[in-house]
């Protein structure tokens, strides 16, 4: 009795450790921004909202926020179909050099990101892309990637695999099996992983920093710059807007696939 | 004269991967609304066999025909052929009606009938008014029924079960026979089922083919097939069989003395081929053999000896002994006792007596002689 006891007290006071931990920055940065004083300080002098009055007066962030939103869609878009396929393609198919296929595009996970920031920097000085905001979403899209695969991954090895052949057992041809049976039945990895991509590009800092400069800055390294000259509660009101926007992901993500979940622990 | 066409015929199929030949010249044909078993252990063949037929995989060499027409370049999707797969396979974003429907869609029914057909199907199987329910809300038992309304809406030629009842556990799976053989008859539809479960065969079947490595082993009708086991590895594939290895001593027409150990039992066979000398195998199984306590008389058998119980197992409707025979050199008889209430019950370690008739003990040639 005593034994299972002080397992609990131990397991749930580790539970609260690590949950403090985790959330306490968050917690602080979220107080802070509701201060009335000019500091960024915990517990807040006085409550106010006039830092996110601010905010939305400054323009350089508004204008970063919009280039954020701006390369987090085309990351998305462009790793949606790209993601899907080779996911697919990688667990569904017998194709020729699958293993270094699959090593190639997880690649990006094992380079340091310094690495592909300075590697993609060159490459679009090169090829004269540098500078302008859409290669950002791509090179976000190329470092991330392996987490759509792994979303879209997870969903298809749940699947039967004579999904296709009951497909073709029922009259489809394989296209038509393909846009009615499996596309759908993967829909649930497909959303997961899509909403991933674009918190992960909203959320991305040291390949921006390669890849922008003052002109398309891009919301973090907008931060960064800010917080290098002065520290004001407008930073800790635009971090309060990310995890606004995070948790708006989450809930998202609860709506549109939650029941799917439910479905695939069958 | 036209005879009518054979719904299914295979000749001489055989499938290849790589080295490892999987099916074996393996024909046979099956006439409209009949049923056919394919038994045969894990790795036999079976179900590479049934995915030709479905054309999943095509033929090294040989033939299928369906309805009489060469198969072997018709894609999956152009035959006409219902599958229920081992896993169901079941379109997991759909309804329970939306995956009956959907084969009658990607046939191209008129829209304006596949509501009925839908609704009649669903009550084939005895799923009315579950039609809106998704997938995962319905039972095991409901998914099955599903899967079975699936393959059968757009009335195929064939019928193809891989498996489908291996996952149910066995109360579920004995009531999903019954049901099979009922929907199977009420539709007369043509029949291919797949299974390593030997009961099952002998329930749904109107007729069984035996399989291992990948060739026919036996093909006749249930009765036949356990009556008269062709081979050594069908008679010990099907029932509970004691498997014996001796030395054919006298061979009259069909009856032959078979020393096995010191004792010489009688025994029969069908194969003309043995000879005087040959070492054979035989098979007995175990509800020919009557057990009594030791000393008791016996004389109406024609193979009695003594021996002791090795292992006893109360199965509810009857007793199964392991009895161990000293002259037999120990191999092991299976028997049961079909009437446990009113019978003796003979323990571990007690000595017993064992007594089969001559017809009961099937003589088959030694297969790796």
């Amino acid at each position: 009795m005593t034994g299972a006891r002080g397992k609990t007290i131990v397991l749930w006071s580790i539970v609260w450790f690590n949950l403090i931990a985790l959330s306490l920055p968050t917690i602080i940065i979220l107080g802070a921004s509701f201060t009335s004083g000019d500091i960024v300080r915990f517990p807040p002098d006085g409550l106010s909202l006039k830092w996110y009055a601010r905010l939305w007066l400054l323009d350089d962030f508004k204008d970063a926020f919009l280039r954020t939103l701006y390369v987090s869609v085309i990351c998305t878009i462009v790793s949606i179909p790209a993601g899907t396929l080779a996911a697919l393609a990688l667990t569904r198919y017998r194709i020729r050099f699958r293993t270094a296929i699959q090593v190639y595009l997880l690649l990006p996970f094992t380079i340091p990101l310094v690495v592909s920031g300075l590697g993609m920097m060159i490459v679009f000085g090169e090829v004269r892309i540098l500078g302008q905001l859409w290669p950002v979403g791509i090179g976000l899209c190329c470092i991330n990637l392996p987490f759509m695969m792994w979303a879209v991954s997870a969903t298809v090895n749940a699947l039967d695999n004579n999904l296709e052949n009951a497909a073709a057992n029922c009259g489809a041809p394989p296209l038509q099996a393909f846009l009615t049976v499996t596309l759908p039945a993967v829909m649930p990895g497909v959303i997961t992983g899509a909403l991933l991509m674009f918190i992960l590009a909203f959320n991305e800092f040291l390949v921006s920093l390669f890849l922008t400069d003052a002109r398309i800055v891009t919301l973090p390294v907008s931060i960064y710059n800010s917080i290098r000259s002065v520290i004001t509660p407008d930073l800790a009101a635009v971090s309060v807007v990310y995890i606004v926007i995070a948790l708006f992901a989450v809930w998202l993500l609860d709506r549109l696939v939650g029941l799917e979940l439910f479905l695939k622990s069958k | 004269m036209t005879s009518p066409l054979p719904v299914v015929e295979l000749r001489d199929v055989s499938k290849s991967f790589g080295n490892v030949r999987a099916v074996k010249n393996v024909s046979f044909t099956l006439p409209r609304g009949s049923v056919l078993t394919i038994l045969g252990p894990s790795g036999c063949g079976k179900t590479t066999l049934l995915r030709m037929i479905a054309g999943f995989d095509a033929p090294t060499s040989g033939e299928i025909f369906i309805q009489g027409q060469p198969v072997s370049s018709v894609p999956p999707y152009q035959r006409s052929i219902g599958m229920v797969f081992q896993k169901l396979a079941l379109f997991p974003h759909m309804t329970a009606a939306e995956n009956i429907a959907y084969p009658l869609k990607m046939r191209r029914y008129d829209p304006a009938t596949i509501p009925g057909r839908v609704e009649r199907y669903l009550q084939i199987v005895q799923l009315s008014g579950m039609g809106t329910r998704r997938i995962h809300e319905l039972s095991g038992g409901q998914q099955q029924r599903v899967a079975i309304a699936r393959a059968l809406s757009f009335s195929p030629d064939l019928l193809l079960l891989d498996e489908p009842l291996s996952a149910l556990d066995k109360k579920l799976r004995e009531e999903m026979q019954l049901e099979f053989r009922r929907i199977q008859q009420e539709l007369a539809v043509t029949t291919i089922n797949v299974t390593h479960d030997q009961r099952e065969a002998l329930v749904m079947s109107d007729e069984i083919i035996v399989m291992s490595d990948g060739a026919v082993q036996q093909a006749a009708d249930p009765v036949r097939l356990y009556r008269e086991p062709s081979s050594r590895f069908v008679a010990s594939f099907i029932g509970l069989t004691s498997l014996l290895t001796g030395r054919a001593t006298k061979i009259q027409a069909m009856d032959v003395a078979i020393q096995v150990g010191n004792m010489v039992l009688k025994g029969r066979t069908a194969d003309e081929t043995i000879q005087n000398g040959a070492w054979v195998e035989c098979a007995l199984r175990a509800e020919q053999v009557r057990i009594f306590p030791a000393g008791k008389g016996f004389a109406e058998f024609d193979n009695a000896l003594e021996g002791v119980v090795d292992q006893q197992i109360f199965e509810g409707d009857r007793m199964v002994y392991q009895v161990r025979c000293p002259a037999l050199g120990d191999a092991p008889i299976f028997v049961f006792d079909h009437d446990p209430a009113h019978h003796q019950f003979h323990q571990k370690d007690d000595s017993v007596r064992i007594g089969w008739n001559a017809q009961d003990l099937l003589v088959y040639a030694c297969s790796d002689a």
